[in-house]
């Protein structure tokens, strides 16, 4: 085994936490059971890993290997990475997508290989018919650079795919690869990003909202909860409580019932006129627009722009430029005066 | 009257003389009473009879009086009570009914499109089914304002509705409903036969099945006798037609190096019609019975 690989496949071993290790592996099928029960998972770290690597060694485990292996951890970990939208369109009056995944696969990586001579490009099919790609590149001259691969997560027979890592330099081929292989003529990227691959999923299709009213249901739609306490003293009355329950009443037609998609940011670029109250400021009557980024984040964007209002902190109905993220598929935002 | 003794003597007779006076008024008392009673009794007697007399009168009054009543609150209840007993009837059948109009609402889903209406419009439930089996529900949830969009649904992203939606929603809703459930019941029926064959024939194919979201490429390698040393088949089915359970395009072909014998040939091409004129299951069902006839015949 190469010594590259052996170096790679230890220090993908190593990122990988110990109470995850057996899972992972297990997931991994490279080593057998018999393999894995020789190894005593009770010892210190430096340890365990030695004795896989030297089990890996014995197995000669290819570079393939070891990009599956990385493939398995990063999917256990999505979250450490920050994922694109990536749109594709066909032209109008396309035949019938009838995808071939082997003959994705094929193409994906020969229009890779014939660019670039050095690439390591892995397949691993998911569930929920979508493939993970995992890209190591290289040029013509040099060889792939396993640290720093990109991942692409490609849902078949639908326009949509993810990936992580900005690309400057191999961008468009990524692009052209997956647009080529997919039967797609044009790709775009979309002004959505997160942490959370599947809140980007939910939200690129469409499924975040998934209560739907039928005379089957056997679960009653729950009486709004006002969020008061049910258990207060019944003497004691809420003096607003008129304002209260609209407030109540608009965020709930807002937001709906369902659990919301999980983004961390919400990013405004704006590029127009200062618009002021007050006469004479500085910044008011200005021919130039004035410049300025707004970011919004935290843990569940989403959740906390629902719970403004109620809370008191916000007038409702909130602003549409805040309310419109999961149905227009945006967080990235460019307003400019019309 | 007793006559006193004259024989007594005075002394005697005074007790004897006060005594027989007193015995005397005593006597004259009692009968004076006795004289006085019948005419006691008789003006009681009258006085009694009389009392009779009003008393029965009396008691035929009321007699009459609530025979009078009776009648009359008969003939009022013969009036109220057939009403009673109709406000009675007329709940329990509105409740029946209502009873019954929520279980046809609920079996509605049995034709395949039914719907609910909603606060902003209605939400449509399309149930497939495929071969009389109910398979899985979609909902849409439609808005109805000019113009009608879609606020949300369940249908999988690989079906076209949006295409589907752009072509009739806003001009034609029952074609578009139509056309949606199209889609959705082939998509349902095409995955069904997938699902079965790996399923239940898993023992005739030789290799994992090649499937994709849509259900409209398939690709296996099967064996008609598993235990047998012959090359396998391998079959491709196209499904362009996205509103069809069966294939447009079947190729069989055969994996080994060696010309087939007419006979493997025959099989062949007859498999390639089969496929396309029947869904999946029921030809390997077939294959499947096929087997069980030729080891029926292998032990006679």
């Amino acid at each position: 085994m190469d010594e590259t690989v052996a170096e790679f496949i230890k220090r993908t071993i190593l990122k990988i936490p110990m109470n995850e290790l057996i899972t992972i592996l297990k997931a991994w099928d490279f080593l057998s059971e018999n393999q894995l029960q020789t190894i005593n998972f009770r010892q210190r770290k430096e340890s365990v890993v030695q004795h896989l690597v030297w089990l890996c060694e014995e197995k000669q485990a290819s570079v393939n290997d070891a990009a599956l292996l990385d493939i398995i951890y990063t999917q256990f970990h999505q979250h450490q990475k920050i994922w694109d939208v990536f749109q594709m369109s066909k032209e109008p009056g396309e035949d019938v997508d009838l995808f071939d995944m082997k003959q994705f696969k094929n193409s994906f990586k020969k229009i890779l290989q014939r660019a670039l001579k050095n690439v390591t490009v892995s397949f691993r099919e998911t569930e929920e018919n979508a493939v993970w790609i995992r890209i190591a590149w290289g040029t013509q001259y040099t060889k792939p650079n396993q640290y720093k691969p990109t991942y692409v997560v490609y849902y078949s027979q639908t326009p949509y795919a993810f990936t992580s890592s900005r690309l400057r330099r191999n961008a468009p081929l990524l692009g052209q690869a997956l647009t080529v292989a997919s039967k797609h003529h044009q790709i775009v990227k979309m002004d959505l990003r997160s942490r959370y691959l599947d809140s980007l999923k939910a939200i690129v299709f469409k499924q975040y909202n998934q209560i739907f009213e039928s005379h089957n249901s056997t679960t009653p739609l729950q009486e709004r909860n006002l969020g008061l306490d049910v258990n207060m003293d019944s003497r004691i009355i809420h003096e607003n409580i008129v304002e209260k329950e609209r407030v109540q009443q608009i965020t709930q037609e807002t937001f709906g019932d369902y659990p919301q998609p999980q983004l961390e940011f919400a990013q405004y670029k704006l590029e127009t006129k200062f618009k002021s109250d007050l006469n004479g400021s500085i910044l008011a009557e200005r021919e130039e627009p004035l410049r300025c980024l707004i970011k919004f984040s935290s843990p569940h964007l989403l959740e906390a722009l629902k719970s403004l209002a109620p809370a008191g902190i916000a007038d409702a109905p909130l602003s549409p430029l805040l309310t419109c993220i999961p149905n227009k598929r945006m967080n990235y935002f460019k307003i400019r005066d019309k | 009257m007793e006559q006193a003794n004259p024989l007594h003597p005075d002394g005697e007779s005074k007790g004897g003389v006060l005594a027989h006076l007193e015995r005397l008024e005593t006597q004259m008392s009692k009968s004076r009473k006795q004289s006085e009673e019948p005419q006691s009794v008789q003006a009681q007697e009258g006085a009694l009879g009389t009392k009779i007399h009003k008393l029965r009168h009396l008691r035929d009054e009321l007699r009459a009086a609530v025979q009078h009543r009776q009648a009359s609150v008969k003939a009022s209840t013969a009036n109220v009570e057939p009403n009673l007993a109709v406000e009675m009837n007329e709940q329990e059948v509105l409740e029946e009914k209502l009873e019954n109009v929520k279980a046809v609402l609920q079996a509605y889903r049995f034709t395949g499109l039914s719907g609910k209406l909603t606060s902003r419009g209605v939400c449509v439930c399309i149930n497939t089914a495929f071969e009389g089996n109910l398979l899985d529900s979609y909902f849409v949830d439609l808005v109805i304002q000019k113009p009608l969009r879609i606020h949300h649904h369940s249908v999988p992203v690989f079906i076209p509705l949006e295409e589907i939606a752009a072509k009739y929603l806003q001009t034609n809703i029952q074609h578009f409903l139509f056309s949606l459930c199209e889609y959705l019941n082939a998509y349902s029926g095409r995955k069904y036969q997938a699902d079965r064959l790996q399923s239940d024939f898993a023992a005739l194919l030789t290799g994992p099945l090649q499937r994709n979201p849509l259900c409209n490429l398939l690709s296996f390698t099967y064996k008609l006798d598993p235990g047998s040393q012959s090359f396998p088949f391998c079959a491709r089915l196209l499904y362009k037609d996205l509103t069809a359970t069966l294939p447009t395009d079947v190729t069989v072909t055969y994996q080994g190096v060696e010309a087939l014998s007419t006979s493997w040939e025959e099989q062949r091409a007859s498999h390639e019609t089969l496929f396309c004129m029947k869904p999946l299951h029921q030809v390997f069902a077939s294959f499947a019975r096929k087997g069980e006839k030729l080891d029926m015949s292998l032990v006679s």
